[in-house]
């Protein structure tokens, strides 16, 4: 099944002289379960391309189709609704809400999405679990490690049964093992669950887990590479 | 509460930030409790002075009498309305009056004033001419006794005991008449006006004195509730005005008051509105210190599916926490200061309306059920309405935008 469809996808910055065409004529499908990582060097695209199939920009031409749903022309709480229910996301850095704790930042798309405490209690120490941070819920997200922070971002992304994970450079800011640990712990969930994940990376060791590889340069797509 | 909680703890991400708007916002209320009871003390204590000390709180007065005083306009026989006052459940007393122009002449020099026939007994219960005695004693009914303030006295060079004559016109006639009087007491209100200008002698000497026996100039009512004197007094006493006898409340006998009154309304109107300043100001800096502090934040949670709606009601209750916060702190300060001086008396000095003494020199502010209601309730309401600029730009935040500044 597909997950994600887009067709001639282009997305442009600025105008006359200093017009960027971040992301020119980009079409590509992802299967369910695929574990895909997007490359390509600074300024290749990463984040735009990222950001457009994850409903937060809209493209200004050409359609993606996530789940069967076109997002390109959604708006407002649609939009957002629509996020909230289908596309989970992790970012480079500072994912939490720092107020709050590992499990109450895990709990808190479950609270937007609508589902009553004592459940949303059980799937979070259920997901702690899987993540692998069992006993650290109640803790703040300066009280964990980098590592740890991303873990907990990983499953606040999962727990909302998203369609999709989008994550982009989920490692820039760890170390090498650790940034591996989490790839793995990812990998995990793509194997375990059938989750399907989008990342994105500069890092070798990483990419090299992925099952395929999409290799960006200056907007467009360069490779696509099936492993 | 997860969203309940988020809020609370955001509030207190700056403590430090949180408590100086919640002090400058508990300040203005404070201040806005202690005004408002401040001034509905001065408005007590000003209405209490005209009503108390000499006018009562209304007066029945033939037609035109209050005009220019003329002692020819006066009630031959006040029976019937002396029927009425009492059947008037709403009355707490009422004394009787005669009062005229006329000479008050000493052995030694004599000067023009207004001479009032009272009631004692009556007058007692209307009026503060008793409590105003500094030396001597209050009139006791004998015919030749005469009460004079000190002013007068002095510019007379007389004392206790020292003869008074008396000179009016006689209310038919027109002519000339005396009566001679002992100074029994003498009395200081404080007001120019009254220690300068009037003596009093017993209701009988003056119709005596002036040939009206058994006819009165004026009726000085005081009610059991002084919001009755606000009333239209004439709908119950209409039939009285129909034999061309007025009545009017202290509101009538003295309209320069009821203006400062207005004025003392405008007094809260414009501390609130400086107060509004003063806490959209402080509201909006601190909730938009605390907002940009969090773009990063906000364009996460909005990229994982928070509605704009979500955000703005984040802000608002954060900005609801705040308020109350603020309003708790304010009410008690505000209470407290208001309830002290409510007791001691904030020292005023001497001071003087429309010829008449304040109390006895100290302003009691007044406590009442409204400041603690609606005084806080507008704060609160006041932090909310502002928290909305703030909310709406929160939740304006773009998550791209947002998500590409802080890294
Ligand atoms: N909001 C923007 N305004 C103007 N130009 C932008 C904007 N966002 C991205 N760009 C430009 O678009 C191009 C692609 O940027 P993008 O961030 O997608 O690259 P990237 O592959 O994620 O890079 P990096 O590896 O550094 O994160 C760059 O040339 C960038 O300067
Ligand atoms: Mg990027």
């Amino acid at each position: 099944m597909k997950v994600i469809e887009t067709s001639n996808l282009s997305k442009h910055f600025g105008l006359g002289e200093t017009r960027v065409s971040a992301v020119k004529n980009v079409s590509f499908e992802i299967e369910e379960g695929e574990f895909t990582a997007i490359i390509g060097p600074s300024g290749s695209g990463k984040t735009t391309l990222l950001h457009l199939i994850g409903g937060l920009d809209s493209p200004d031409e050409g359609d993606i189709t996530l789940s069967g749903e076109k997002i390109a022309h959604m708006k407002g709480n649609q939009l957002s609704d629509f996020r909230r229910d289908h596309i989970g996301f992790i970012f480079q850095a500072y994912n939490l809400i720092p107020v709050l704790s590992a499990a109450e930042n895990i709990e808190y798309i479950m609270m937007l999405q609508g589902i009553k405490k004592p459940e949303r209690r059980r799937k979070v120490e259920e997901i702690l679990e899987t993540v692998g941070l069992t006993g650290l819920g109640d803790r703040r997200p300066a009280m964990l490690s980098g590592g740890q922070q991303q873990r907990v971002a990983v499953a606040r992304a999962m727990v909302s049964k998203p369609d999709i994970i989008l994550a982009d450079e989920p490692t820039a800011n760890l170390d090498s093992k650790t940034g591996m640990k989490l790839l793995e712990v990812m990998k995990e969930l793509n194997r375990e669950f059938k989750l399907t994940f989008v990342f994105s990376t500069h890092d070798e060791k990483i990419m090299n887990m992925a099952t395929r590889l999409i290799h960006l340069r200056d907007g467009s797509i360069e490779r696509d590479e099936q492993k | 509460m997860l969203y309940i909680e988020l809020a609370w703890r955001n509030l207190f991400r700056n403590t430090r930030r949180t408590l100086l708007t919640c002090l400058l916002i508990s300040t203005g209320l404070a201040v806005l409790i202690f005004a408002d009871g401040a001034i509905r003390g001065m408005e007590k204590l000003m209405i209490g002075s005209v009503t108390k000390t000499l006018q009562g709180e209304a007066q029945i007065n033939r037609l035109g009498f209050r005009d220019n005083f003329d002692v020819d306009l006066y009630i031959e026989n006040p029976t019937t309305i002396l029927g009425k006052l009492t059947e008037d459940e709403r009355l707490s007393a009422y004394s009787l009056r005669v009062l005229s122009g006329g000479m008050i002449g000493s052995a030694y020099n004599s000067a023009g004033g207004v001479i009032y026939g009272i009631n004692p007994e009556q007058e007692k219960e209307v009026s503060r001419i008793r409590d105003a005695i500094s030396e001597g004693n209050y009139l006791s009914g004998k015919s030749r006794e005469l009460l004079i303030g000190t002013t007068l006295a002095d510019l007379l060079e007389v004392k206790l005991g020292d003869r008074i004559v008396l000179t009016a016109a006689n209310v038919d006639t027109n002519e000339l008449t005396q009566d001679l009087f002992r100074i029994s007491g003498i009395f200081e209100f404080g007001a120019r006006e009254f220690d300068e200008g009037f003596v009093f002698v017993n209701l009988s000497a003056a119709q005596k004195l002036l040939g009206m026996e058994g006819g009165i100039h004026q009726i000085v009512l005081q009610f059991k509730d002084p919001k009755t004197s606000r009333d239209n007094l004439s709908l119950s006493y209409q039939d009285l005005e129909d034999k061309e006898i007025e009545i009017t409340g202290w509101l009538g006998l003295q309209p320069s008051i009821g203006a400062m009154l207005e004025y003392t309304n405008l007094g809260t109107a414009i501390i609130g509105g400086i107060l509004f300043i003063l806490i959209s100001l402080g509201v909006i800096n601190s909730l938009f210190m605390s907002i940009y502090e969090r773009i990063y934040e906000f364009g996460v949670i909005r990229a994982i599916g928070t509605s704009r709606f979500e955000i703005i009601s984040l802000v608002l209750v954060e900005a609801f926490f705040l308020g109350l916060l603020s309003a708790f702190l304010g009410l008690i300060v505000g209470l407290l200061f208001s309830y002290y001086y409510s007791i001691n008396g904030l020292p005023l000095g001497e001071m003087e309306v429309s010829g008449i003494m304040l109390g006895n020199g100290n302003l009691y502010t007044e406590l009442a059920p409204y400041q603690v209601i609606f005084l806080p309730l507008y704060v609160i309401l006041l932090t909310l309405i502002t928290a909305i600029y703030p909310a709406f730009f929160a939740s304006r935040i773009v998550p791209t935008r947002a998500l590409q500044r802080a890294l």
